[in-house]
């Protein structure tokens, strides 16, 4: 359909930079914040050219941040190491259990088998507050409260079903024939599950593994209530730039622009592996 | 003068980070009123590219399409006043299928009774009558197919393009359909192309068959010609089922003529008065050419190439014989049943007559005598 | 080695049947096409010996031991897929010999692979993963995986499918002599009634889950069991009418379309048949420019070349269309001629209007 004339063509390029810029600006807008102090911040009108400092990042990695109320203790480096602690382990979990039972669902008709697979889903549905004021009860009873092993686990509320779902999709797309071409070759189901199913489904397991890590990365809520200081991760630790002198933007910027590199760092370096899709030949009839 | 005339069309794809693909090379070719034409070729030849610029879905890279002596290679699709049937049937899932057909009648603003008229001859000749009131995704494939050809036929058209029209249908009916099809396109005076890489279907339907390879036209002729004068080694190698036998032979003269030999066990002679005096100097000139002779030319049970059974079929209403001779591979095709088993030894008659000549390059040097 | 048997197979999902009451023995040597329409249960069958469906009812023997309830890896059977199922993630190396069950020596593998991929004529892209491989060298790479481990079944679906015409036509040649070698109890599914003539020493035809014929493939062609049977063998395939046979002066004879036809005496039981259907194949019809009592009139609608052959669409008075496949060297009819059609007695098949099934035929028997 490429009977688009030179006007249609200046116009599509046209609304692409527009949808470009409105995305990016947040990002490049945080970027600029973080190396600023924060006076040059709140400077009306902003200026685009200033004096960068690398104050604000001097400030989060030493752990001291001097305000004019008086000098204060962060432990955002605490914080990013418990991010990566937490998200890791939860996407870890996640994926041990939610493989099997994705390979299972795609495979298997099984007795409400759909409605199992559905109600994972629709905890995505509820509102994390809902889930959260029950949940903290039993914690406590459970002594799960503040314990890296109690976020672990209700970080599968997010990280489960997503991986359950996407690599269904990827299992389901696997000919079923393959496994069974394995098999008849005089392997197991085991064997056919781990050396067939799983390396074929690679780049599904890798891009759901990868959302999941994202959102558990940005999770929010079930930190602030379930875990103490020293274990709550960058994004509830950076209420701690809220200070009785103001809000610490400048510090917020840097602690924004630190906790998102490694995610888009992640990000970038898959979407390469995930493009290359699951685009196999052999598997085309 | 011609109803569509493509004139020296090129159509290259290029997309960023790979090379450009030059699907269609330099096309010339103009299609009668009243004709009807397939475009036969392997995958990736181009005659899809082709028939997808003369709809209007593709554009021309360079030259010019022409329509009842109409520029159209610029005009969007819906302007160009063709019917299509799509090879993916492209069905509307909302609507039954009495409306899919119907629906390019009722843009025609045609009245009522006739749509309903129309719609109800075609579905009769596609034998599709009774699914009329069901939609697309109840039906079966080939009729499904049966559908998208019935919605494309119905119109009024200046041309039909049809992309692999039957390649889905029922065996039982494709037949019998190729019949009707052909019947209602002669009948009404419509002007088709069509789409194919199945040779059977071209030979069935096509008035001209033009047979494409690499983007290139190779041939442009009807059937009879094809099979009995192909222009080049590819399209003598390409038409026919099952194909052509070729050997590669030494030449030597002899006695005013030449003597084309396959190691000690093959000899063909041909005498120097039925060549032309091209091929004769042609002849003259090479020292080993490829020789051609369809499976339906070889006599089983006479002559004198003996031959070791390799494989023989009988598939109903013909057999098919393979022998191995010298290393070759011969096939032949009998309409008598062959009592032979494999290893048996049996002999093949391969005359001078039904032989083709292929020059190093490809080119015929000299055509069989009757195909 | 062994040959599968299948004792009254009998396979649903939900309401609809795939098979019913299926009986099949394979000798070990012996390849047994399976044959039908889409959607007839071929494909099911050939699941329920590998292992992926268990059958309702009845029995699968393979050497005379039930395999109903092993788990495929313990049934000893080589299978090829219509869609290769080749492990994309390995190259065609790995693909063949992780057909090879039983764990050889590194040493023999190898030679193991080379050997069959030598006979497969593949050998020079054993390095290449599936995505680099034409239809045709992916069908043959599968084809060495199902037959490198020896296996006592050999299940071939649809293996020629996705192929193309030309490969196809050699792979038709090429694998008989190939599957003979491995003395395996071969099923072969094909939906190409010349694929399964020409590879098969027997057809079963599978129609609606029920075999509606075993036998070997020219008794198939000749003489079919029942009209549905004869649809599905020739191209272009049987034509039809009803008729309502009757015998006068000792001779049975039929009307169609206002023509008298004489079947011969030899028809004479289906004298009492009532209704029936009678079939003649398109290259037993002849068209001549003459009438007479036994010649059908016609008017060609079309002509269509086929096969080195001319195919015309004949349109009786009343409407029946017959197709026609005359000999290439026969006076060409064009479109819109009147032309009449006859064809002789013997060549008629007669089958009963109620069951379906063929009216026995004397004359027939004698010649088979």
């Amino acid at each position: 359909m490429d009977h688009s004339s030179l006007a249609s063509r200046v116009f599509r390029r046209i609304a692409l930079a527009l949808v470009l810029v409105f995305f990016m600006f947040p990002i490049v807008w945080i970027f600029l914040m973080s190396f600023q102090t924060n006076e040059q911040i709140l400077r009306i009108p902003p200026r685009i050219l200033f004096e960068p400092t690398l104050a604000n990042y001097e400030a989060l990695i030493s752990g001291h941040l001097r305000t004019t109320a008086g000098n204060l203790e962060i432990s955002f480096m605490r914080n990013l190491m418990n991010s990566f602690v937490l998200s890791s382990a939860a996407v870890l979990l996640a994926l041990l259990l939610g493989v099997p039972a994705a390979y299972a669902f795609a495979r298997f008709k099984f007795r409400l088998g759909e409605t199992i697979a559905f109600t994972l889903l629709s905890f995505r549905f509820a509102p994390p507050l809902l889930v959260l004021l029950p949940l903290s009860l039993y914690y406590q009873q459970l002594g799960l409260n503040d314990t890296y092993f109690g976020i672990v686990w209700v970080y599968q509320l997010i990280a489960l079903p997503l991986i359950l779902w996407i690599v269904r999709g990827y299992f389901e797309d696997i000919s079923p024939d393959i496994e069974h071409a394995y098999r008849l070759a005089g392997h197991s189901w085991r064997e056919a599950f781990t050396r067939i199913a799983v390396p074929l489904a690679g780049p599904g397991i890798a891009a759901a593994g990868l959302l999941s890590f994202i959102f558990c990365w940005n999770n929010f809520v079930f930190a602030l209530i379930l875990a103490s200081a020293d274990k709550q991760p960058v994004t509830v630790g950076a209420l701690a730039f809220v200070t009785a002198s103001g809000i610490q933007y400048g510090q917020i910027a840097a602690a924004i622009v630190l906790s998102v590199t490694p995610t888009l760092l992640l990000a970038l370096y898959a979407q390469r592996y995930l493009v290359e899709g699951l685009s196999l030949g052999a598997v085309k009839g | 003068m011609g109803m569509l005339e493509i004139r020296n069309v090129d159509k290259v794809y290029r997309s960023r980070g790979k090379p450009p693909v030059h699907a269609v090379r330099a096309l010339d070719m103009e299609v009668k009123k009243g004709e009807i034409v397939a475009l036969l070729g392997s995958s990736g030849c181009g005659k899809t590219s082709t028939l997808r610029m003369v709809a209007g879905f593709e554009s021309v890279t360079s030259g010019a399409i022409a329509l009842s002596q109409r520029r159209i290679d610029e005009l969007p699709p819906a302007k160009r006043n063709v019917a299509m049937a799509f090879e993916g049937y492209s069905l509307y899932p909302p609507l039954t299928i009495r409306e899919n057909i119907a629906f390019a009648l009722k843009a025609q603003q045609l009245a009522h009774r006739e749509v309903s008229h129309r719609v109800d001859a075609i579905a009769r000749m596609v034998e599709i009558e009774d699914i009329l009131d069901s939609y697309p995704r109840s039906i079966s494939g080939g009729q499904q197919q049966r559908v998208s050809l019935a919605r494309a036929l119905v119109r009024d058209a200046d041309l039909y393009l049809l992309d692999e029209p039957m390649g889905q249908l029922e065996p039982q009916l494709r037949a019998v359909l190729r019949g009707r099809i052909k019947g209602l396109l002669a009948e009404r005076g419509m002007t088709a192309i069509f789409v194919t890489h199945d040779q059977t279907e071209a030979s069935a339907l096509a008035d001209r068959i033009a047979v494409m390879e690499d983007g290139v036209l190779q041939q442009f002729a009807n059937e009879r010609e094809l099979k009995n004068r192909p222009a080049n080694l590819f399209v003598a190698s390409f038409i026919g089922e099952p194909p052509m036998n070729l050997l590669e032979t030494q030449v030597a003269h002899a006695d005013g003529g030449f003597c084309l030999s396959v190691g000690a066990d093959m000899a063909f002679r041909i005498a120097g008065d039925t060549l032309d005096q091209a091929a004769r100097k042609l002849l003259e000139q090479a020292q080993s050419v490829r020789v051609g002779i369809r499976p339906q030319r070889i006599a089983v049970g006479t002559g004198d190439v003996r031959v070791r059974v390799v494989s023989n079929q009988w598939l109903g209403d013909q057999s098919h014989v393979a022998g191995e001779c010298a290393g070759h591979l011969l096939i032949a095709v009998t309409v008598n049943r062959i009592a032979a088993r494999p290893g048996d030894i049996v002999p093949f008659a391969l005359d001078p007559r039904h032989l083709h000549v292929f020059g190093a390059d490809g080119t015929c040097i000299r055509h069989a005598e009757g195909g | 080695m062994a040959r599968l048997e299948l004792n009254s197979i009998g396979k649903g999902f939900g309401p609809v049947r795939c098979a019913e009451d299926l009986s099949l023995t394979v000798e070990s040597g012996e390849i047994v096409a399976v044959f039908g329409p889409s959607g007839s249960g071929k494909t099911v069958l050939l699941r329920m010996i590998a292992g992926m469906f268990e059958p309702d009812d009845g029995d699968i023997m393979v050497g005379g031991q039930s395999i109903v309830g092993a788990p495929p890896e313990r049934r000893g059977i080589g299978m090829a897929f219509q869609n290769f199922a080749l492990f994309p993630h390995m190259t065609a190396q790995d693909n063949i010999a992780s057909g090879l069950r039983a764990k050889a020596g590194a040493r023999e593998l190898a030679s193991r692979v080379t050997s069959i991929s030598r006979l497969l004529k593949i050998e020079h892209v054993l390095g290449h993963m599936p995505r680099e491989l034409s239809n045709g060298q992916k069908q043959r790479t599968a084809l060495a995986r199902a037959l490198i481990g020896n296996p006592e079944v050999l299940l071939l679906d649809d293996p020629l499918r996705n192929v193309d015409a030309k490969l196809r036509y050699e792979m038709r040649l090429e694998l008989p002599n190939l599957l003979r070698r491995s003395s395996a109890a071969v099923l072969y599914v094909t939906q190409d009634y010349r694929e399964a003539m020409a590879i098969a020493d027997r057809i079963a035809v599978l129609i609606d889950g029920r075999l509606a014929q075993v036998a070997r493939p020219e008794e198939v062609y000749a003489r079919p069991a029942s009209v549905a049977v004869a649809r599905l063998f020739g191209d272009p395939s049987i034509n039809l009418v009803e008729v309502v046979p009757a015998t006068d002066q000792g001779c049975l004879m039929c009307e169609i379309v206002g023509a008298r036809i004489r079947l011969g005496s030899f028809h004479d039981q289906a004298a009492d048949q009532g209704p029936c259907w009678l079939g003649v194949r398109p290259d037993d019809l002849a068209v001549v420019r003459s009438a007479s009592e036994d010649a059908i009139p016609a008017r060609v609608v079309a002509v269509t070349p086929m096969h080195e052959r001319a195919v015309l669409l004949l349109r009786f008075p009343d409407g029946t269309e017959w197709l026609a496949a005359l000999p290439p060297d026969s006076p060409m009819a064009s479109a819109d001629d009147g032309v009449f059609v006859r064809f002789a007695p013997e060549a008629a098949l007669l089958f009963d209007r109620a069951t379906g099934l063929r009216v026995d035929v004397p004359h027939r028997r004698q010649a088979a």
